[in-house]
């Protein structure tokens, strides 16, 4: 006995080192499963504090900048608001032939049905609906994040209390963000388009052909389109919108524009290089989408053996 | 009382490490390849005479924190893990001729600048590999890794130097 303690004690070094290490490497291993304890990450309430303390320091060195984009934004908007006279004009009311019993020929005019309009935000260049309580847009300011590491991650300033849940797609003004991955009561951590394990379905608008987007780890500007098949027409500046295929984002939300395609001698597919509509650098204002249906689109797509577990994410 | 006094000194060096790396050095990237993990200062100029187990822990918990703040899940924690195990060892060969004084430090104007420069070096290159290896999760983009490393290794080097000019008197060290 004494002799093993010995033993234990004289191989202290080494043994700490590879409990320690074995234990570090099977978190960093393991961190991309999906449901994970919301601890190890800046979710965590501490974490977020900290890191909310320090963006709101940071913030002061970049407000000309902020402001710069935020009316720029602005501009864009109120152009939204603000069409061309002529440009979607209703009529509150339509002419009918008269009727045919009418000696007197009289025009008849009938009101249109007022359509209420929800609210909308013009989003990686889609409206969507702002105040929908069914699957409400949750705005986000971005608390920390990371640009060029291999697996790149945002922290959010809201959580379960705002509705927030782990899978949710985030997008911003200028396209596809991400997608969060753990939450706790009122901070999120998302994994963004440059992460290794991210993939979004994608298509492109011109022909709708659906591919797949993905991160290959160097350039946090562009991303690859995979599965687009070479018989395909490519054209530079073709834009590449979300498919709609999975029930994170809906369709057509803006993700980039085609900068460059290649064939390679081996593979029946292009590779397309897409320049990202989100600067990564600069991210500050995003906004958190739920699919309508969500839960019962995954339900069916469980049961029909699509997916193995409702949650499980999909290309 | 000695003892205690050097436990408060430690943690004062862990939380401004800490603070100082998650406040404002993580958020200088050079030309998205050259990160300054300043915080390894806290394991390098560690008393020498601290207990190998004591140095694990510290680097795993110093390690866990950075994890926890970048979302990296055990990443910070493993390289600096294996950084604390590597230090005896380097130690160990720089041991000079009249071996260890009790009260010696990993201080630039106590051990001579060629021990520091050979210390430092080898320590920060060891968990600089480590640590972007371990984050690629393979060799695929291995010259853009590369220059990851000596980027990195660079800049790490230079501001822990920095910190040892600044912060370390010619008498005793602690910074």
């Amino acid at each position: 006995m004494s002799n093993l303690l010995a033993f234990l004690y004289r191989f202290r070094g080494v043994l700490v080192f590879v409990l320690l290490e074995v234990f570090s490497l099977y978190l960093y291993i393991t961190s991309n499963a999906y449901h994970r304890a919301a601890f190890f990450n800046s979710a965590n309430a501490y974490a977020g504090q900290v890191l909310e303390r320090r963006m709101q320091v940071l913030d002061y060195f970049s407000l000309a900048d902020q402001n710069r984009r935020l009316l720029a934004e602005n501009t864009l908007l109120r152009q939204q608001l603000a069409p061309p006279d002529t440009a979607g004009r209703e009529a509150d009311s339509v002419a009918l032939p008269p009727l045919p019993g009418d000696s007197l020929r009289r025009i008849r005019y009938r009101r249109t049905a007022a359509r209420p309009r929800p609210d909308t935000l013009l989003l990686a260049r889609r409206p969507l609906p702002a105040r929908n309580p069914a699957y409400p847009l949750v705005p986000a300011r971005v608390v920390s994040q990371t640009n060029a590491n291999v697996d790149n991650y945002l922290t959010l300033n809201v959580g379960i209390a705002d509705g927030v849940e782990p899978g949710l797609g985030i997008v911003a003004a200028g396209g596809v963000v991400g997608r969060i991955k753990a939450v706790t009561a009122h901070y999120a951590t998302a994994t963004t388009l440059l992460h290794s394990k991210t993939t979004v379905s994608a298509k492109l608008r011109r022909d709708g052909t659906v591919g797949s987007l993905r991160w290959p780890g160097d350039d946090p500007t562009h991303a690859l389109l995979d599965y687009i098949p070479r018989q395909n027409r490519l054209a530079r500046g073709d834009t590449v919108v979300t498919s709609g295929y999975n029930a994170i984002f809906p369709d057509g939300l803006f993700i980039g524009i085609v900068d460059g395609f290649r064939k390679e001698a081996d593979k029946n597919f292009w590779t397309v290089r897409v320049r990202l509509g989100v600067d990564f650098n600069r991210l500050t204002h995003v906004y958190v989408v739920r699919m309508p249906n969500k839960a019962e689109r995954d339900t069916v797509e469980a049961r029909a053996g699509l997916k193995p577990t409702p949650e499980e994410v999909a290309p | 009382m000695k003892n205690l006094g050097q436990v408060v000194i430690q943690l004062v060096r862990y939380v401004l490490y800490a603070g100082v790396y998650v406040g404002l050095v993580s958020r200088l990237v050079l030309f998205e390849a050259g990160w300054c993990f300043l915080y390894l200062g806290f394991l390098l100029f560690l008393p020498l005479a601290t207990p190998i187990v004591v140095q694990l822990l510290l680097a795993f918990g110093l390690g866990l924190t950075m994890d926890i703040f970048f979302d990296t899940n055990g990443l910070h924690a493993a390289a600096a893990v294996l950084l604390a195990f590597v230090r005896p060892w380097v130690l160990k060969l720089l041991t000079p001729r009249d071996g260890y004084d009790a009260q010696d430090s990993a201080n630039i104007h106590q051990m001579g600048g060629q021990w520091f420069a050979v210390y430092l070096g080898l320590l920060v290159l060891v968990h600089h590999t480590a640590f972007f290896v371990l984050e690629l999760g393979s060799f695929r983009h291995f010259g853009f890794t590369l220059t990851k490393i000596l980027a990195s290794f660079v800049f790490t080097s230079v501001a822990l130097l920095i910190v040892q000019l600044l912060f370390f008197s010619q008498r005793q060290g602690r910074g």
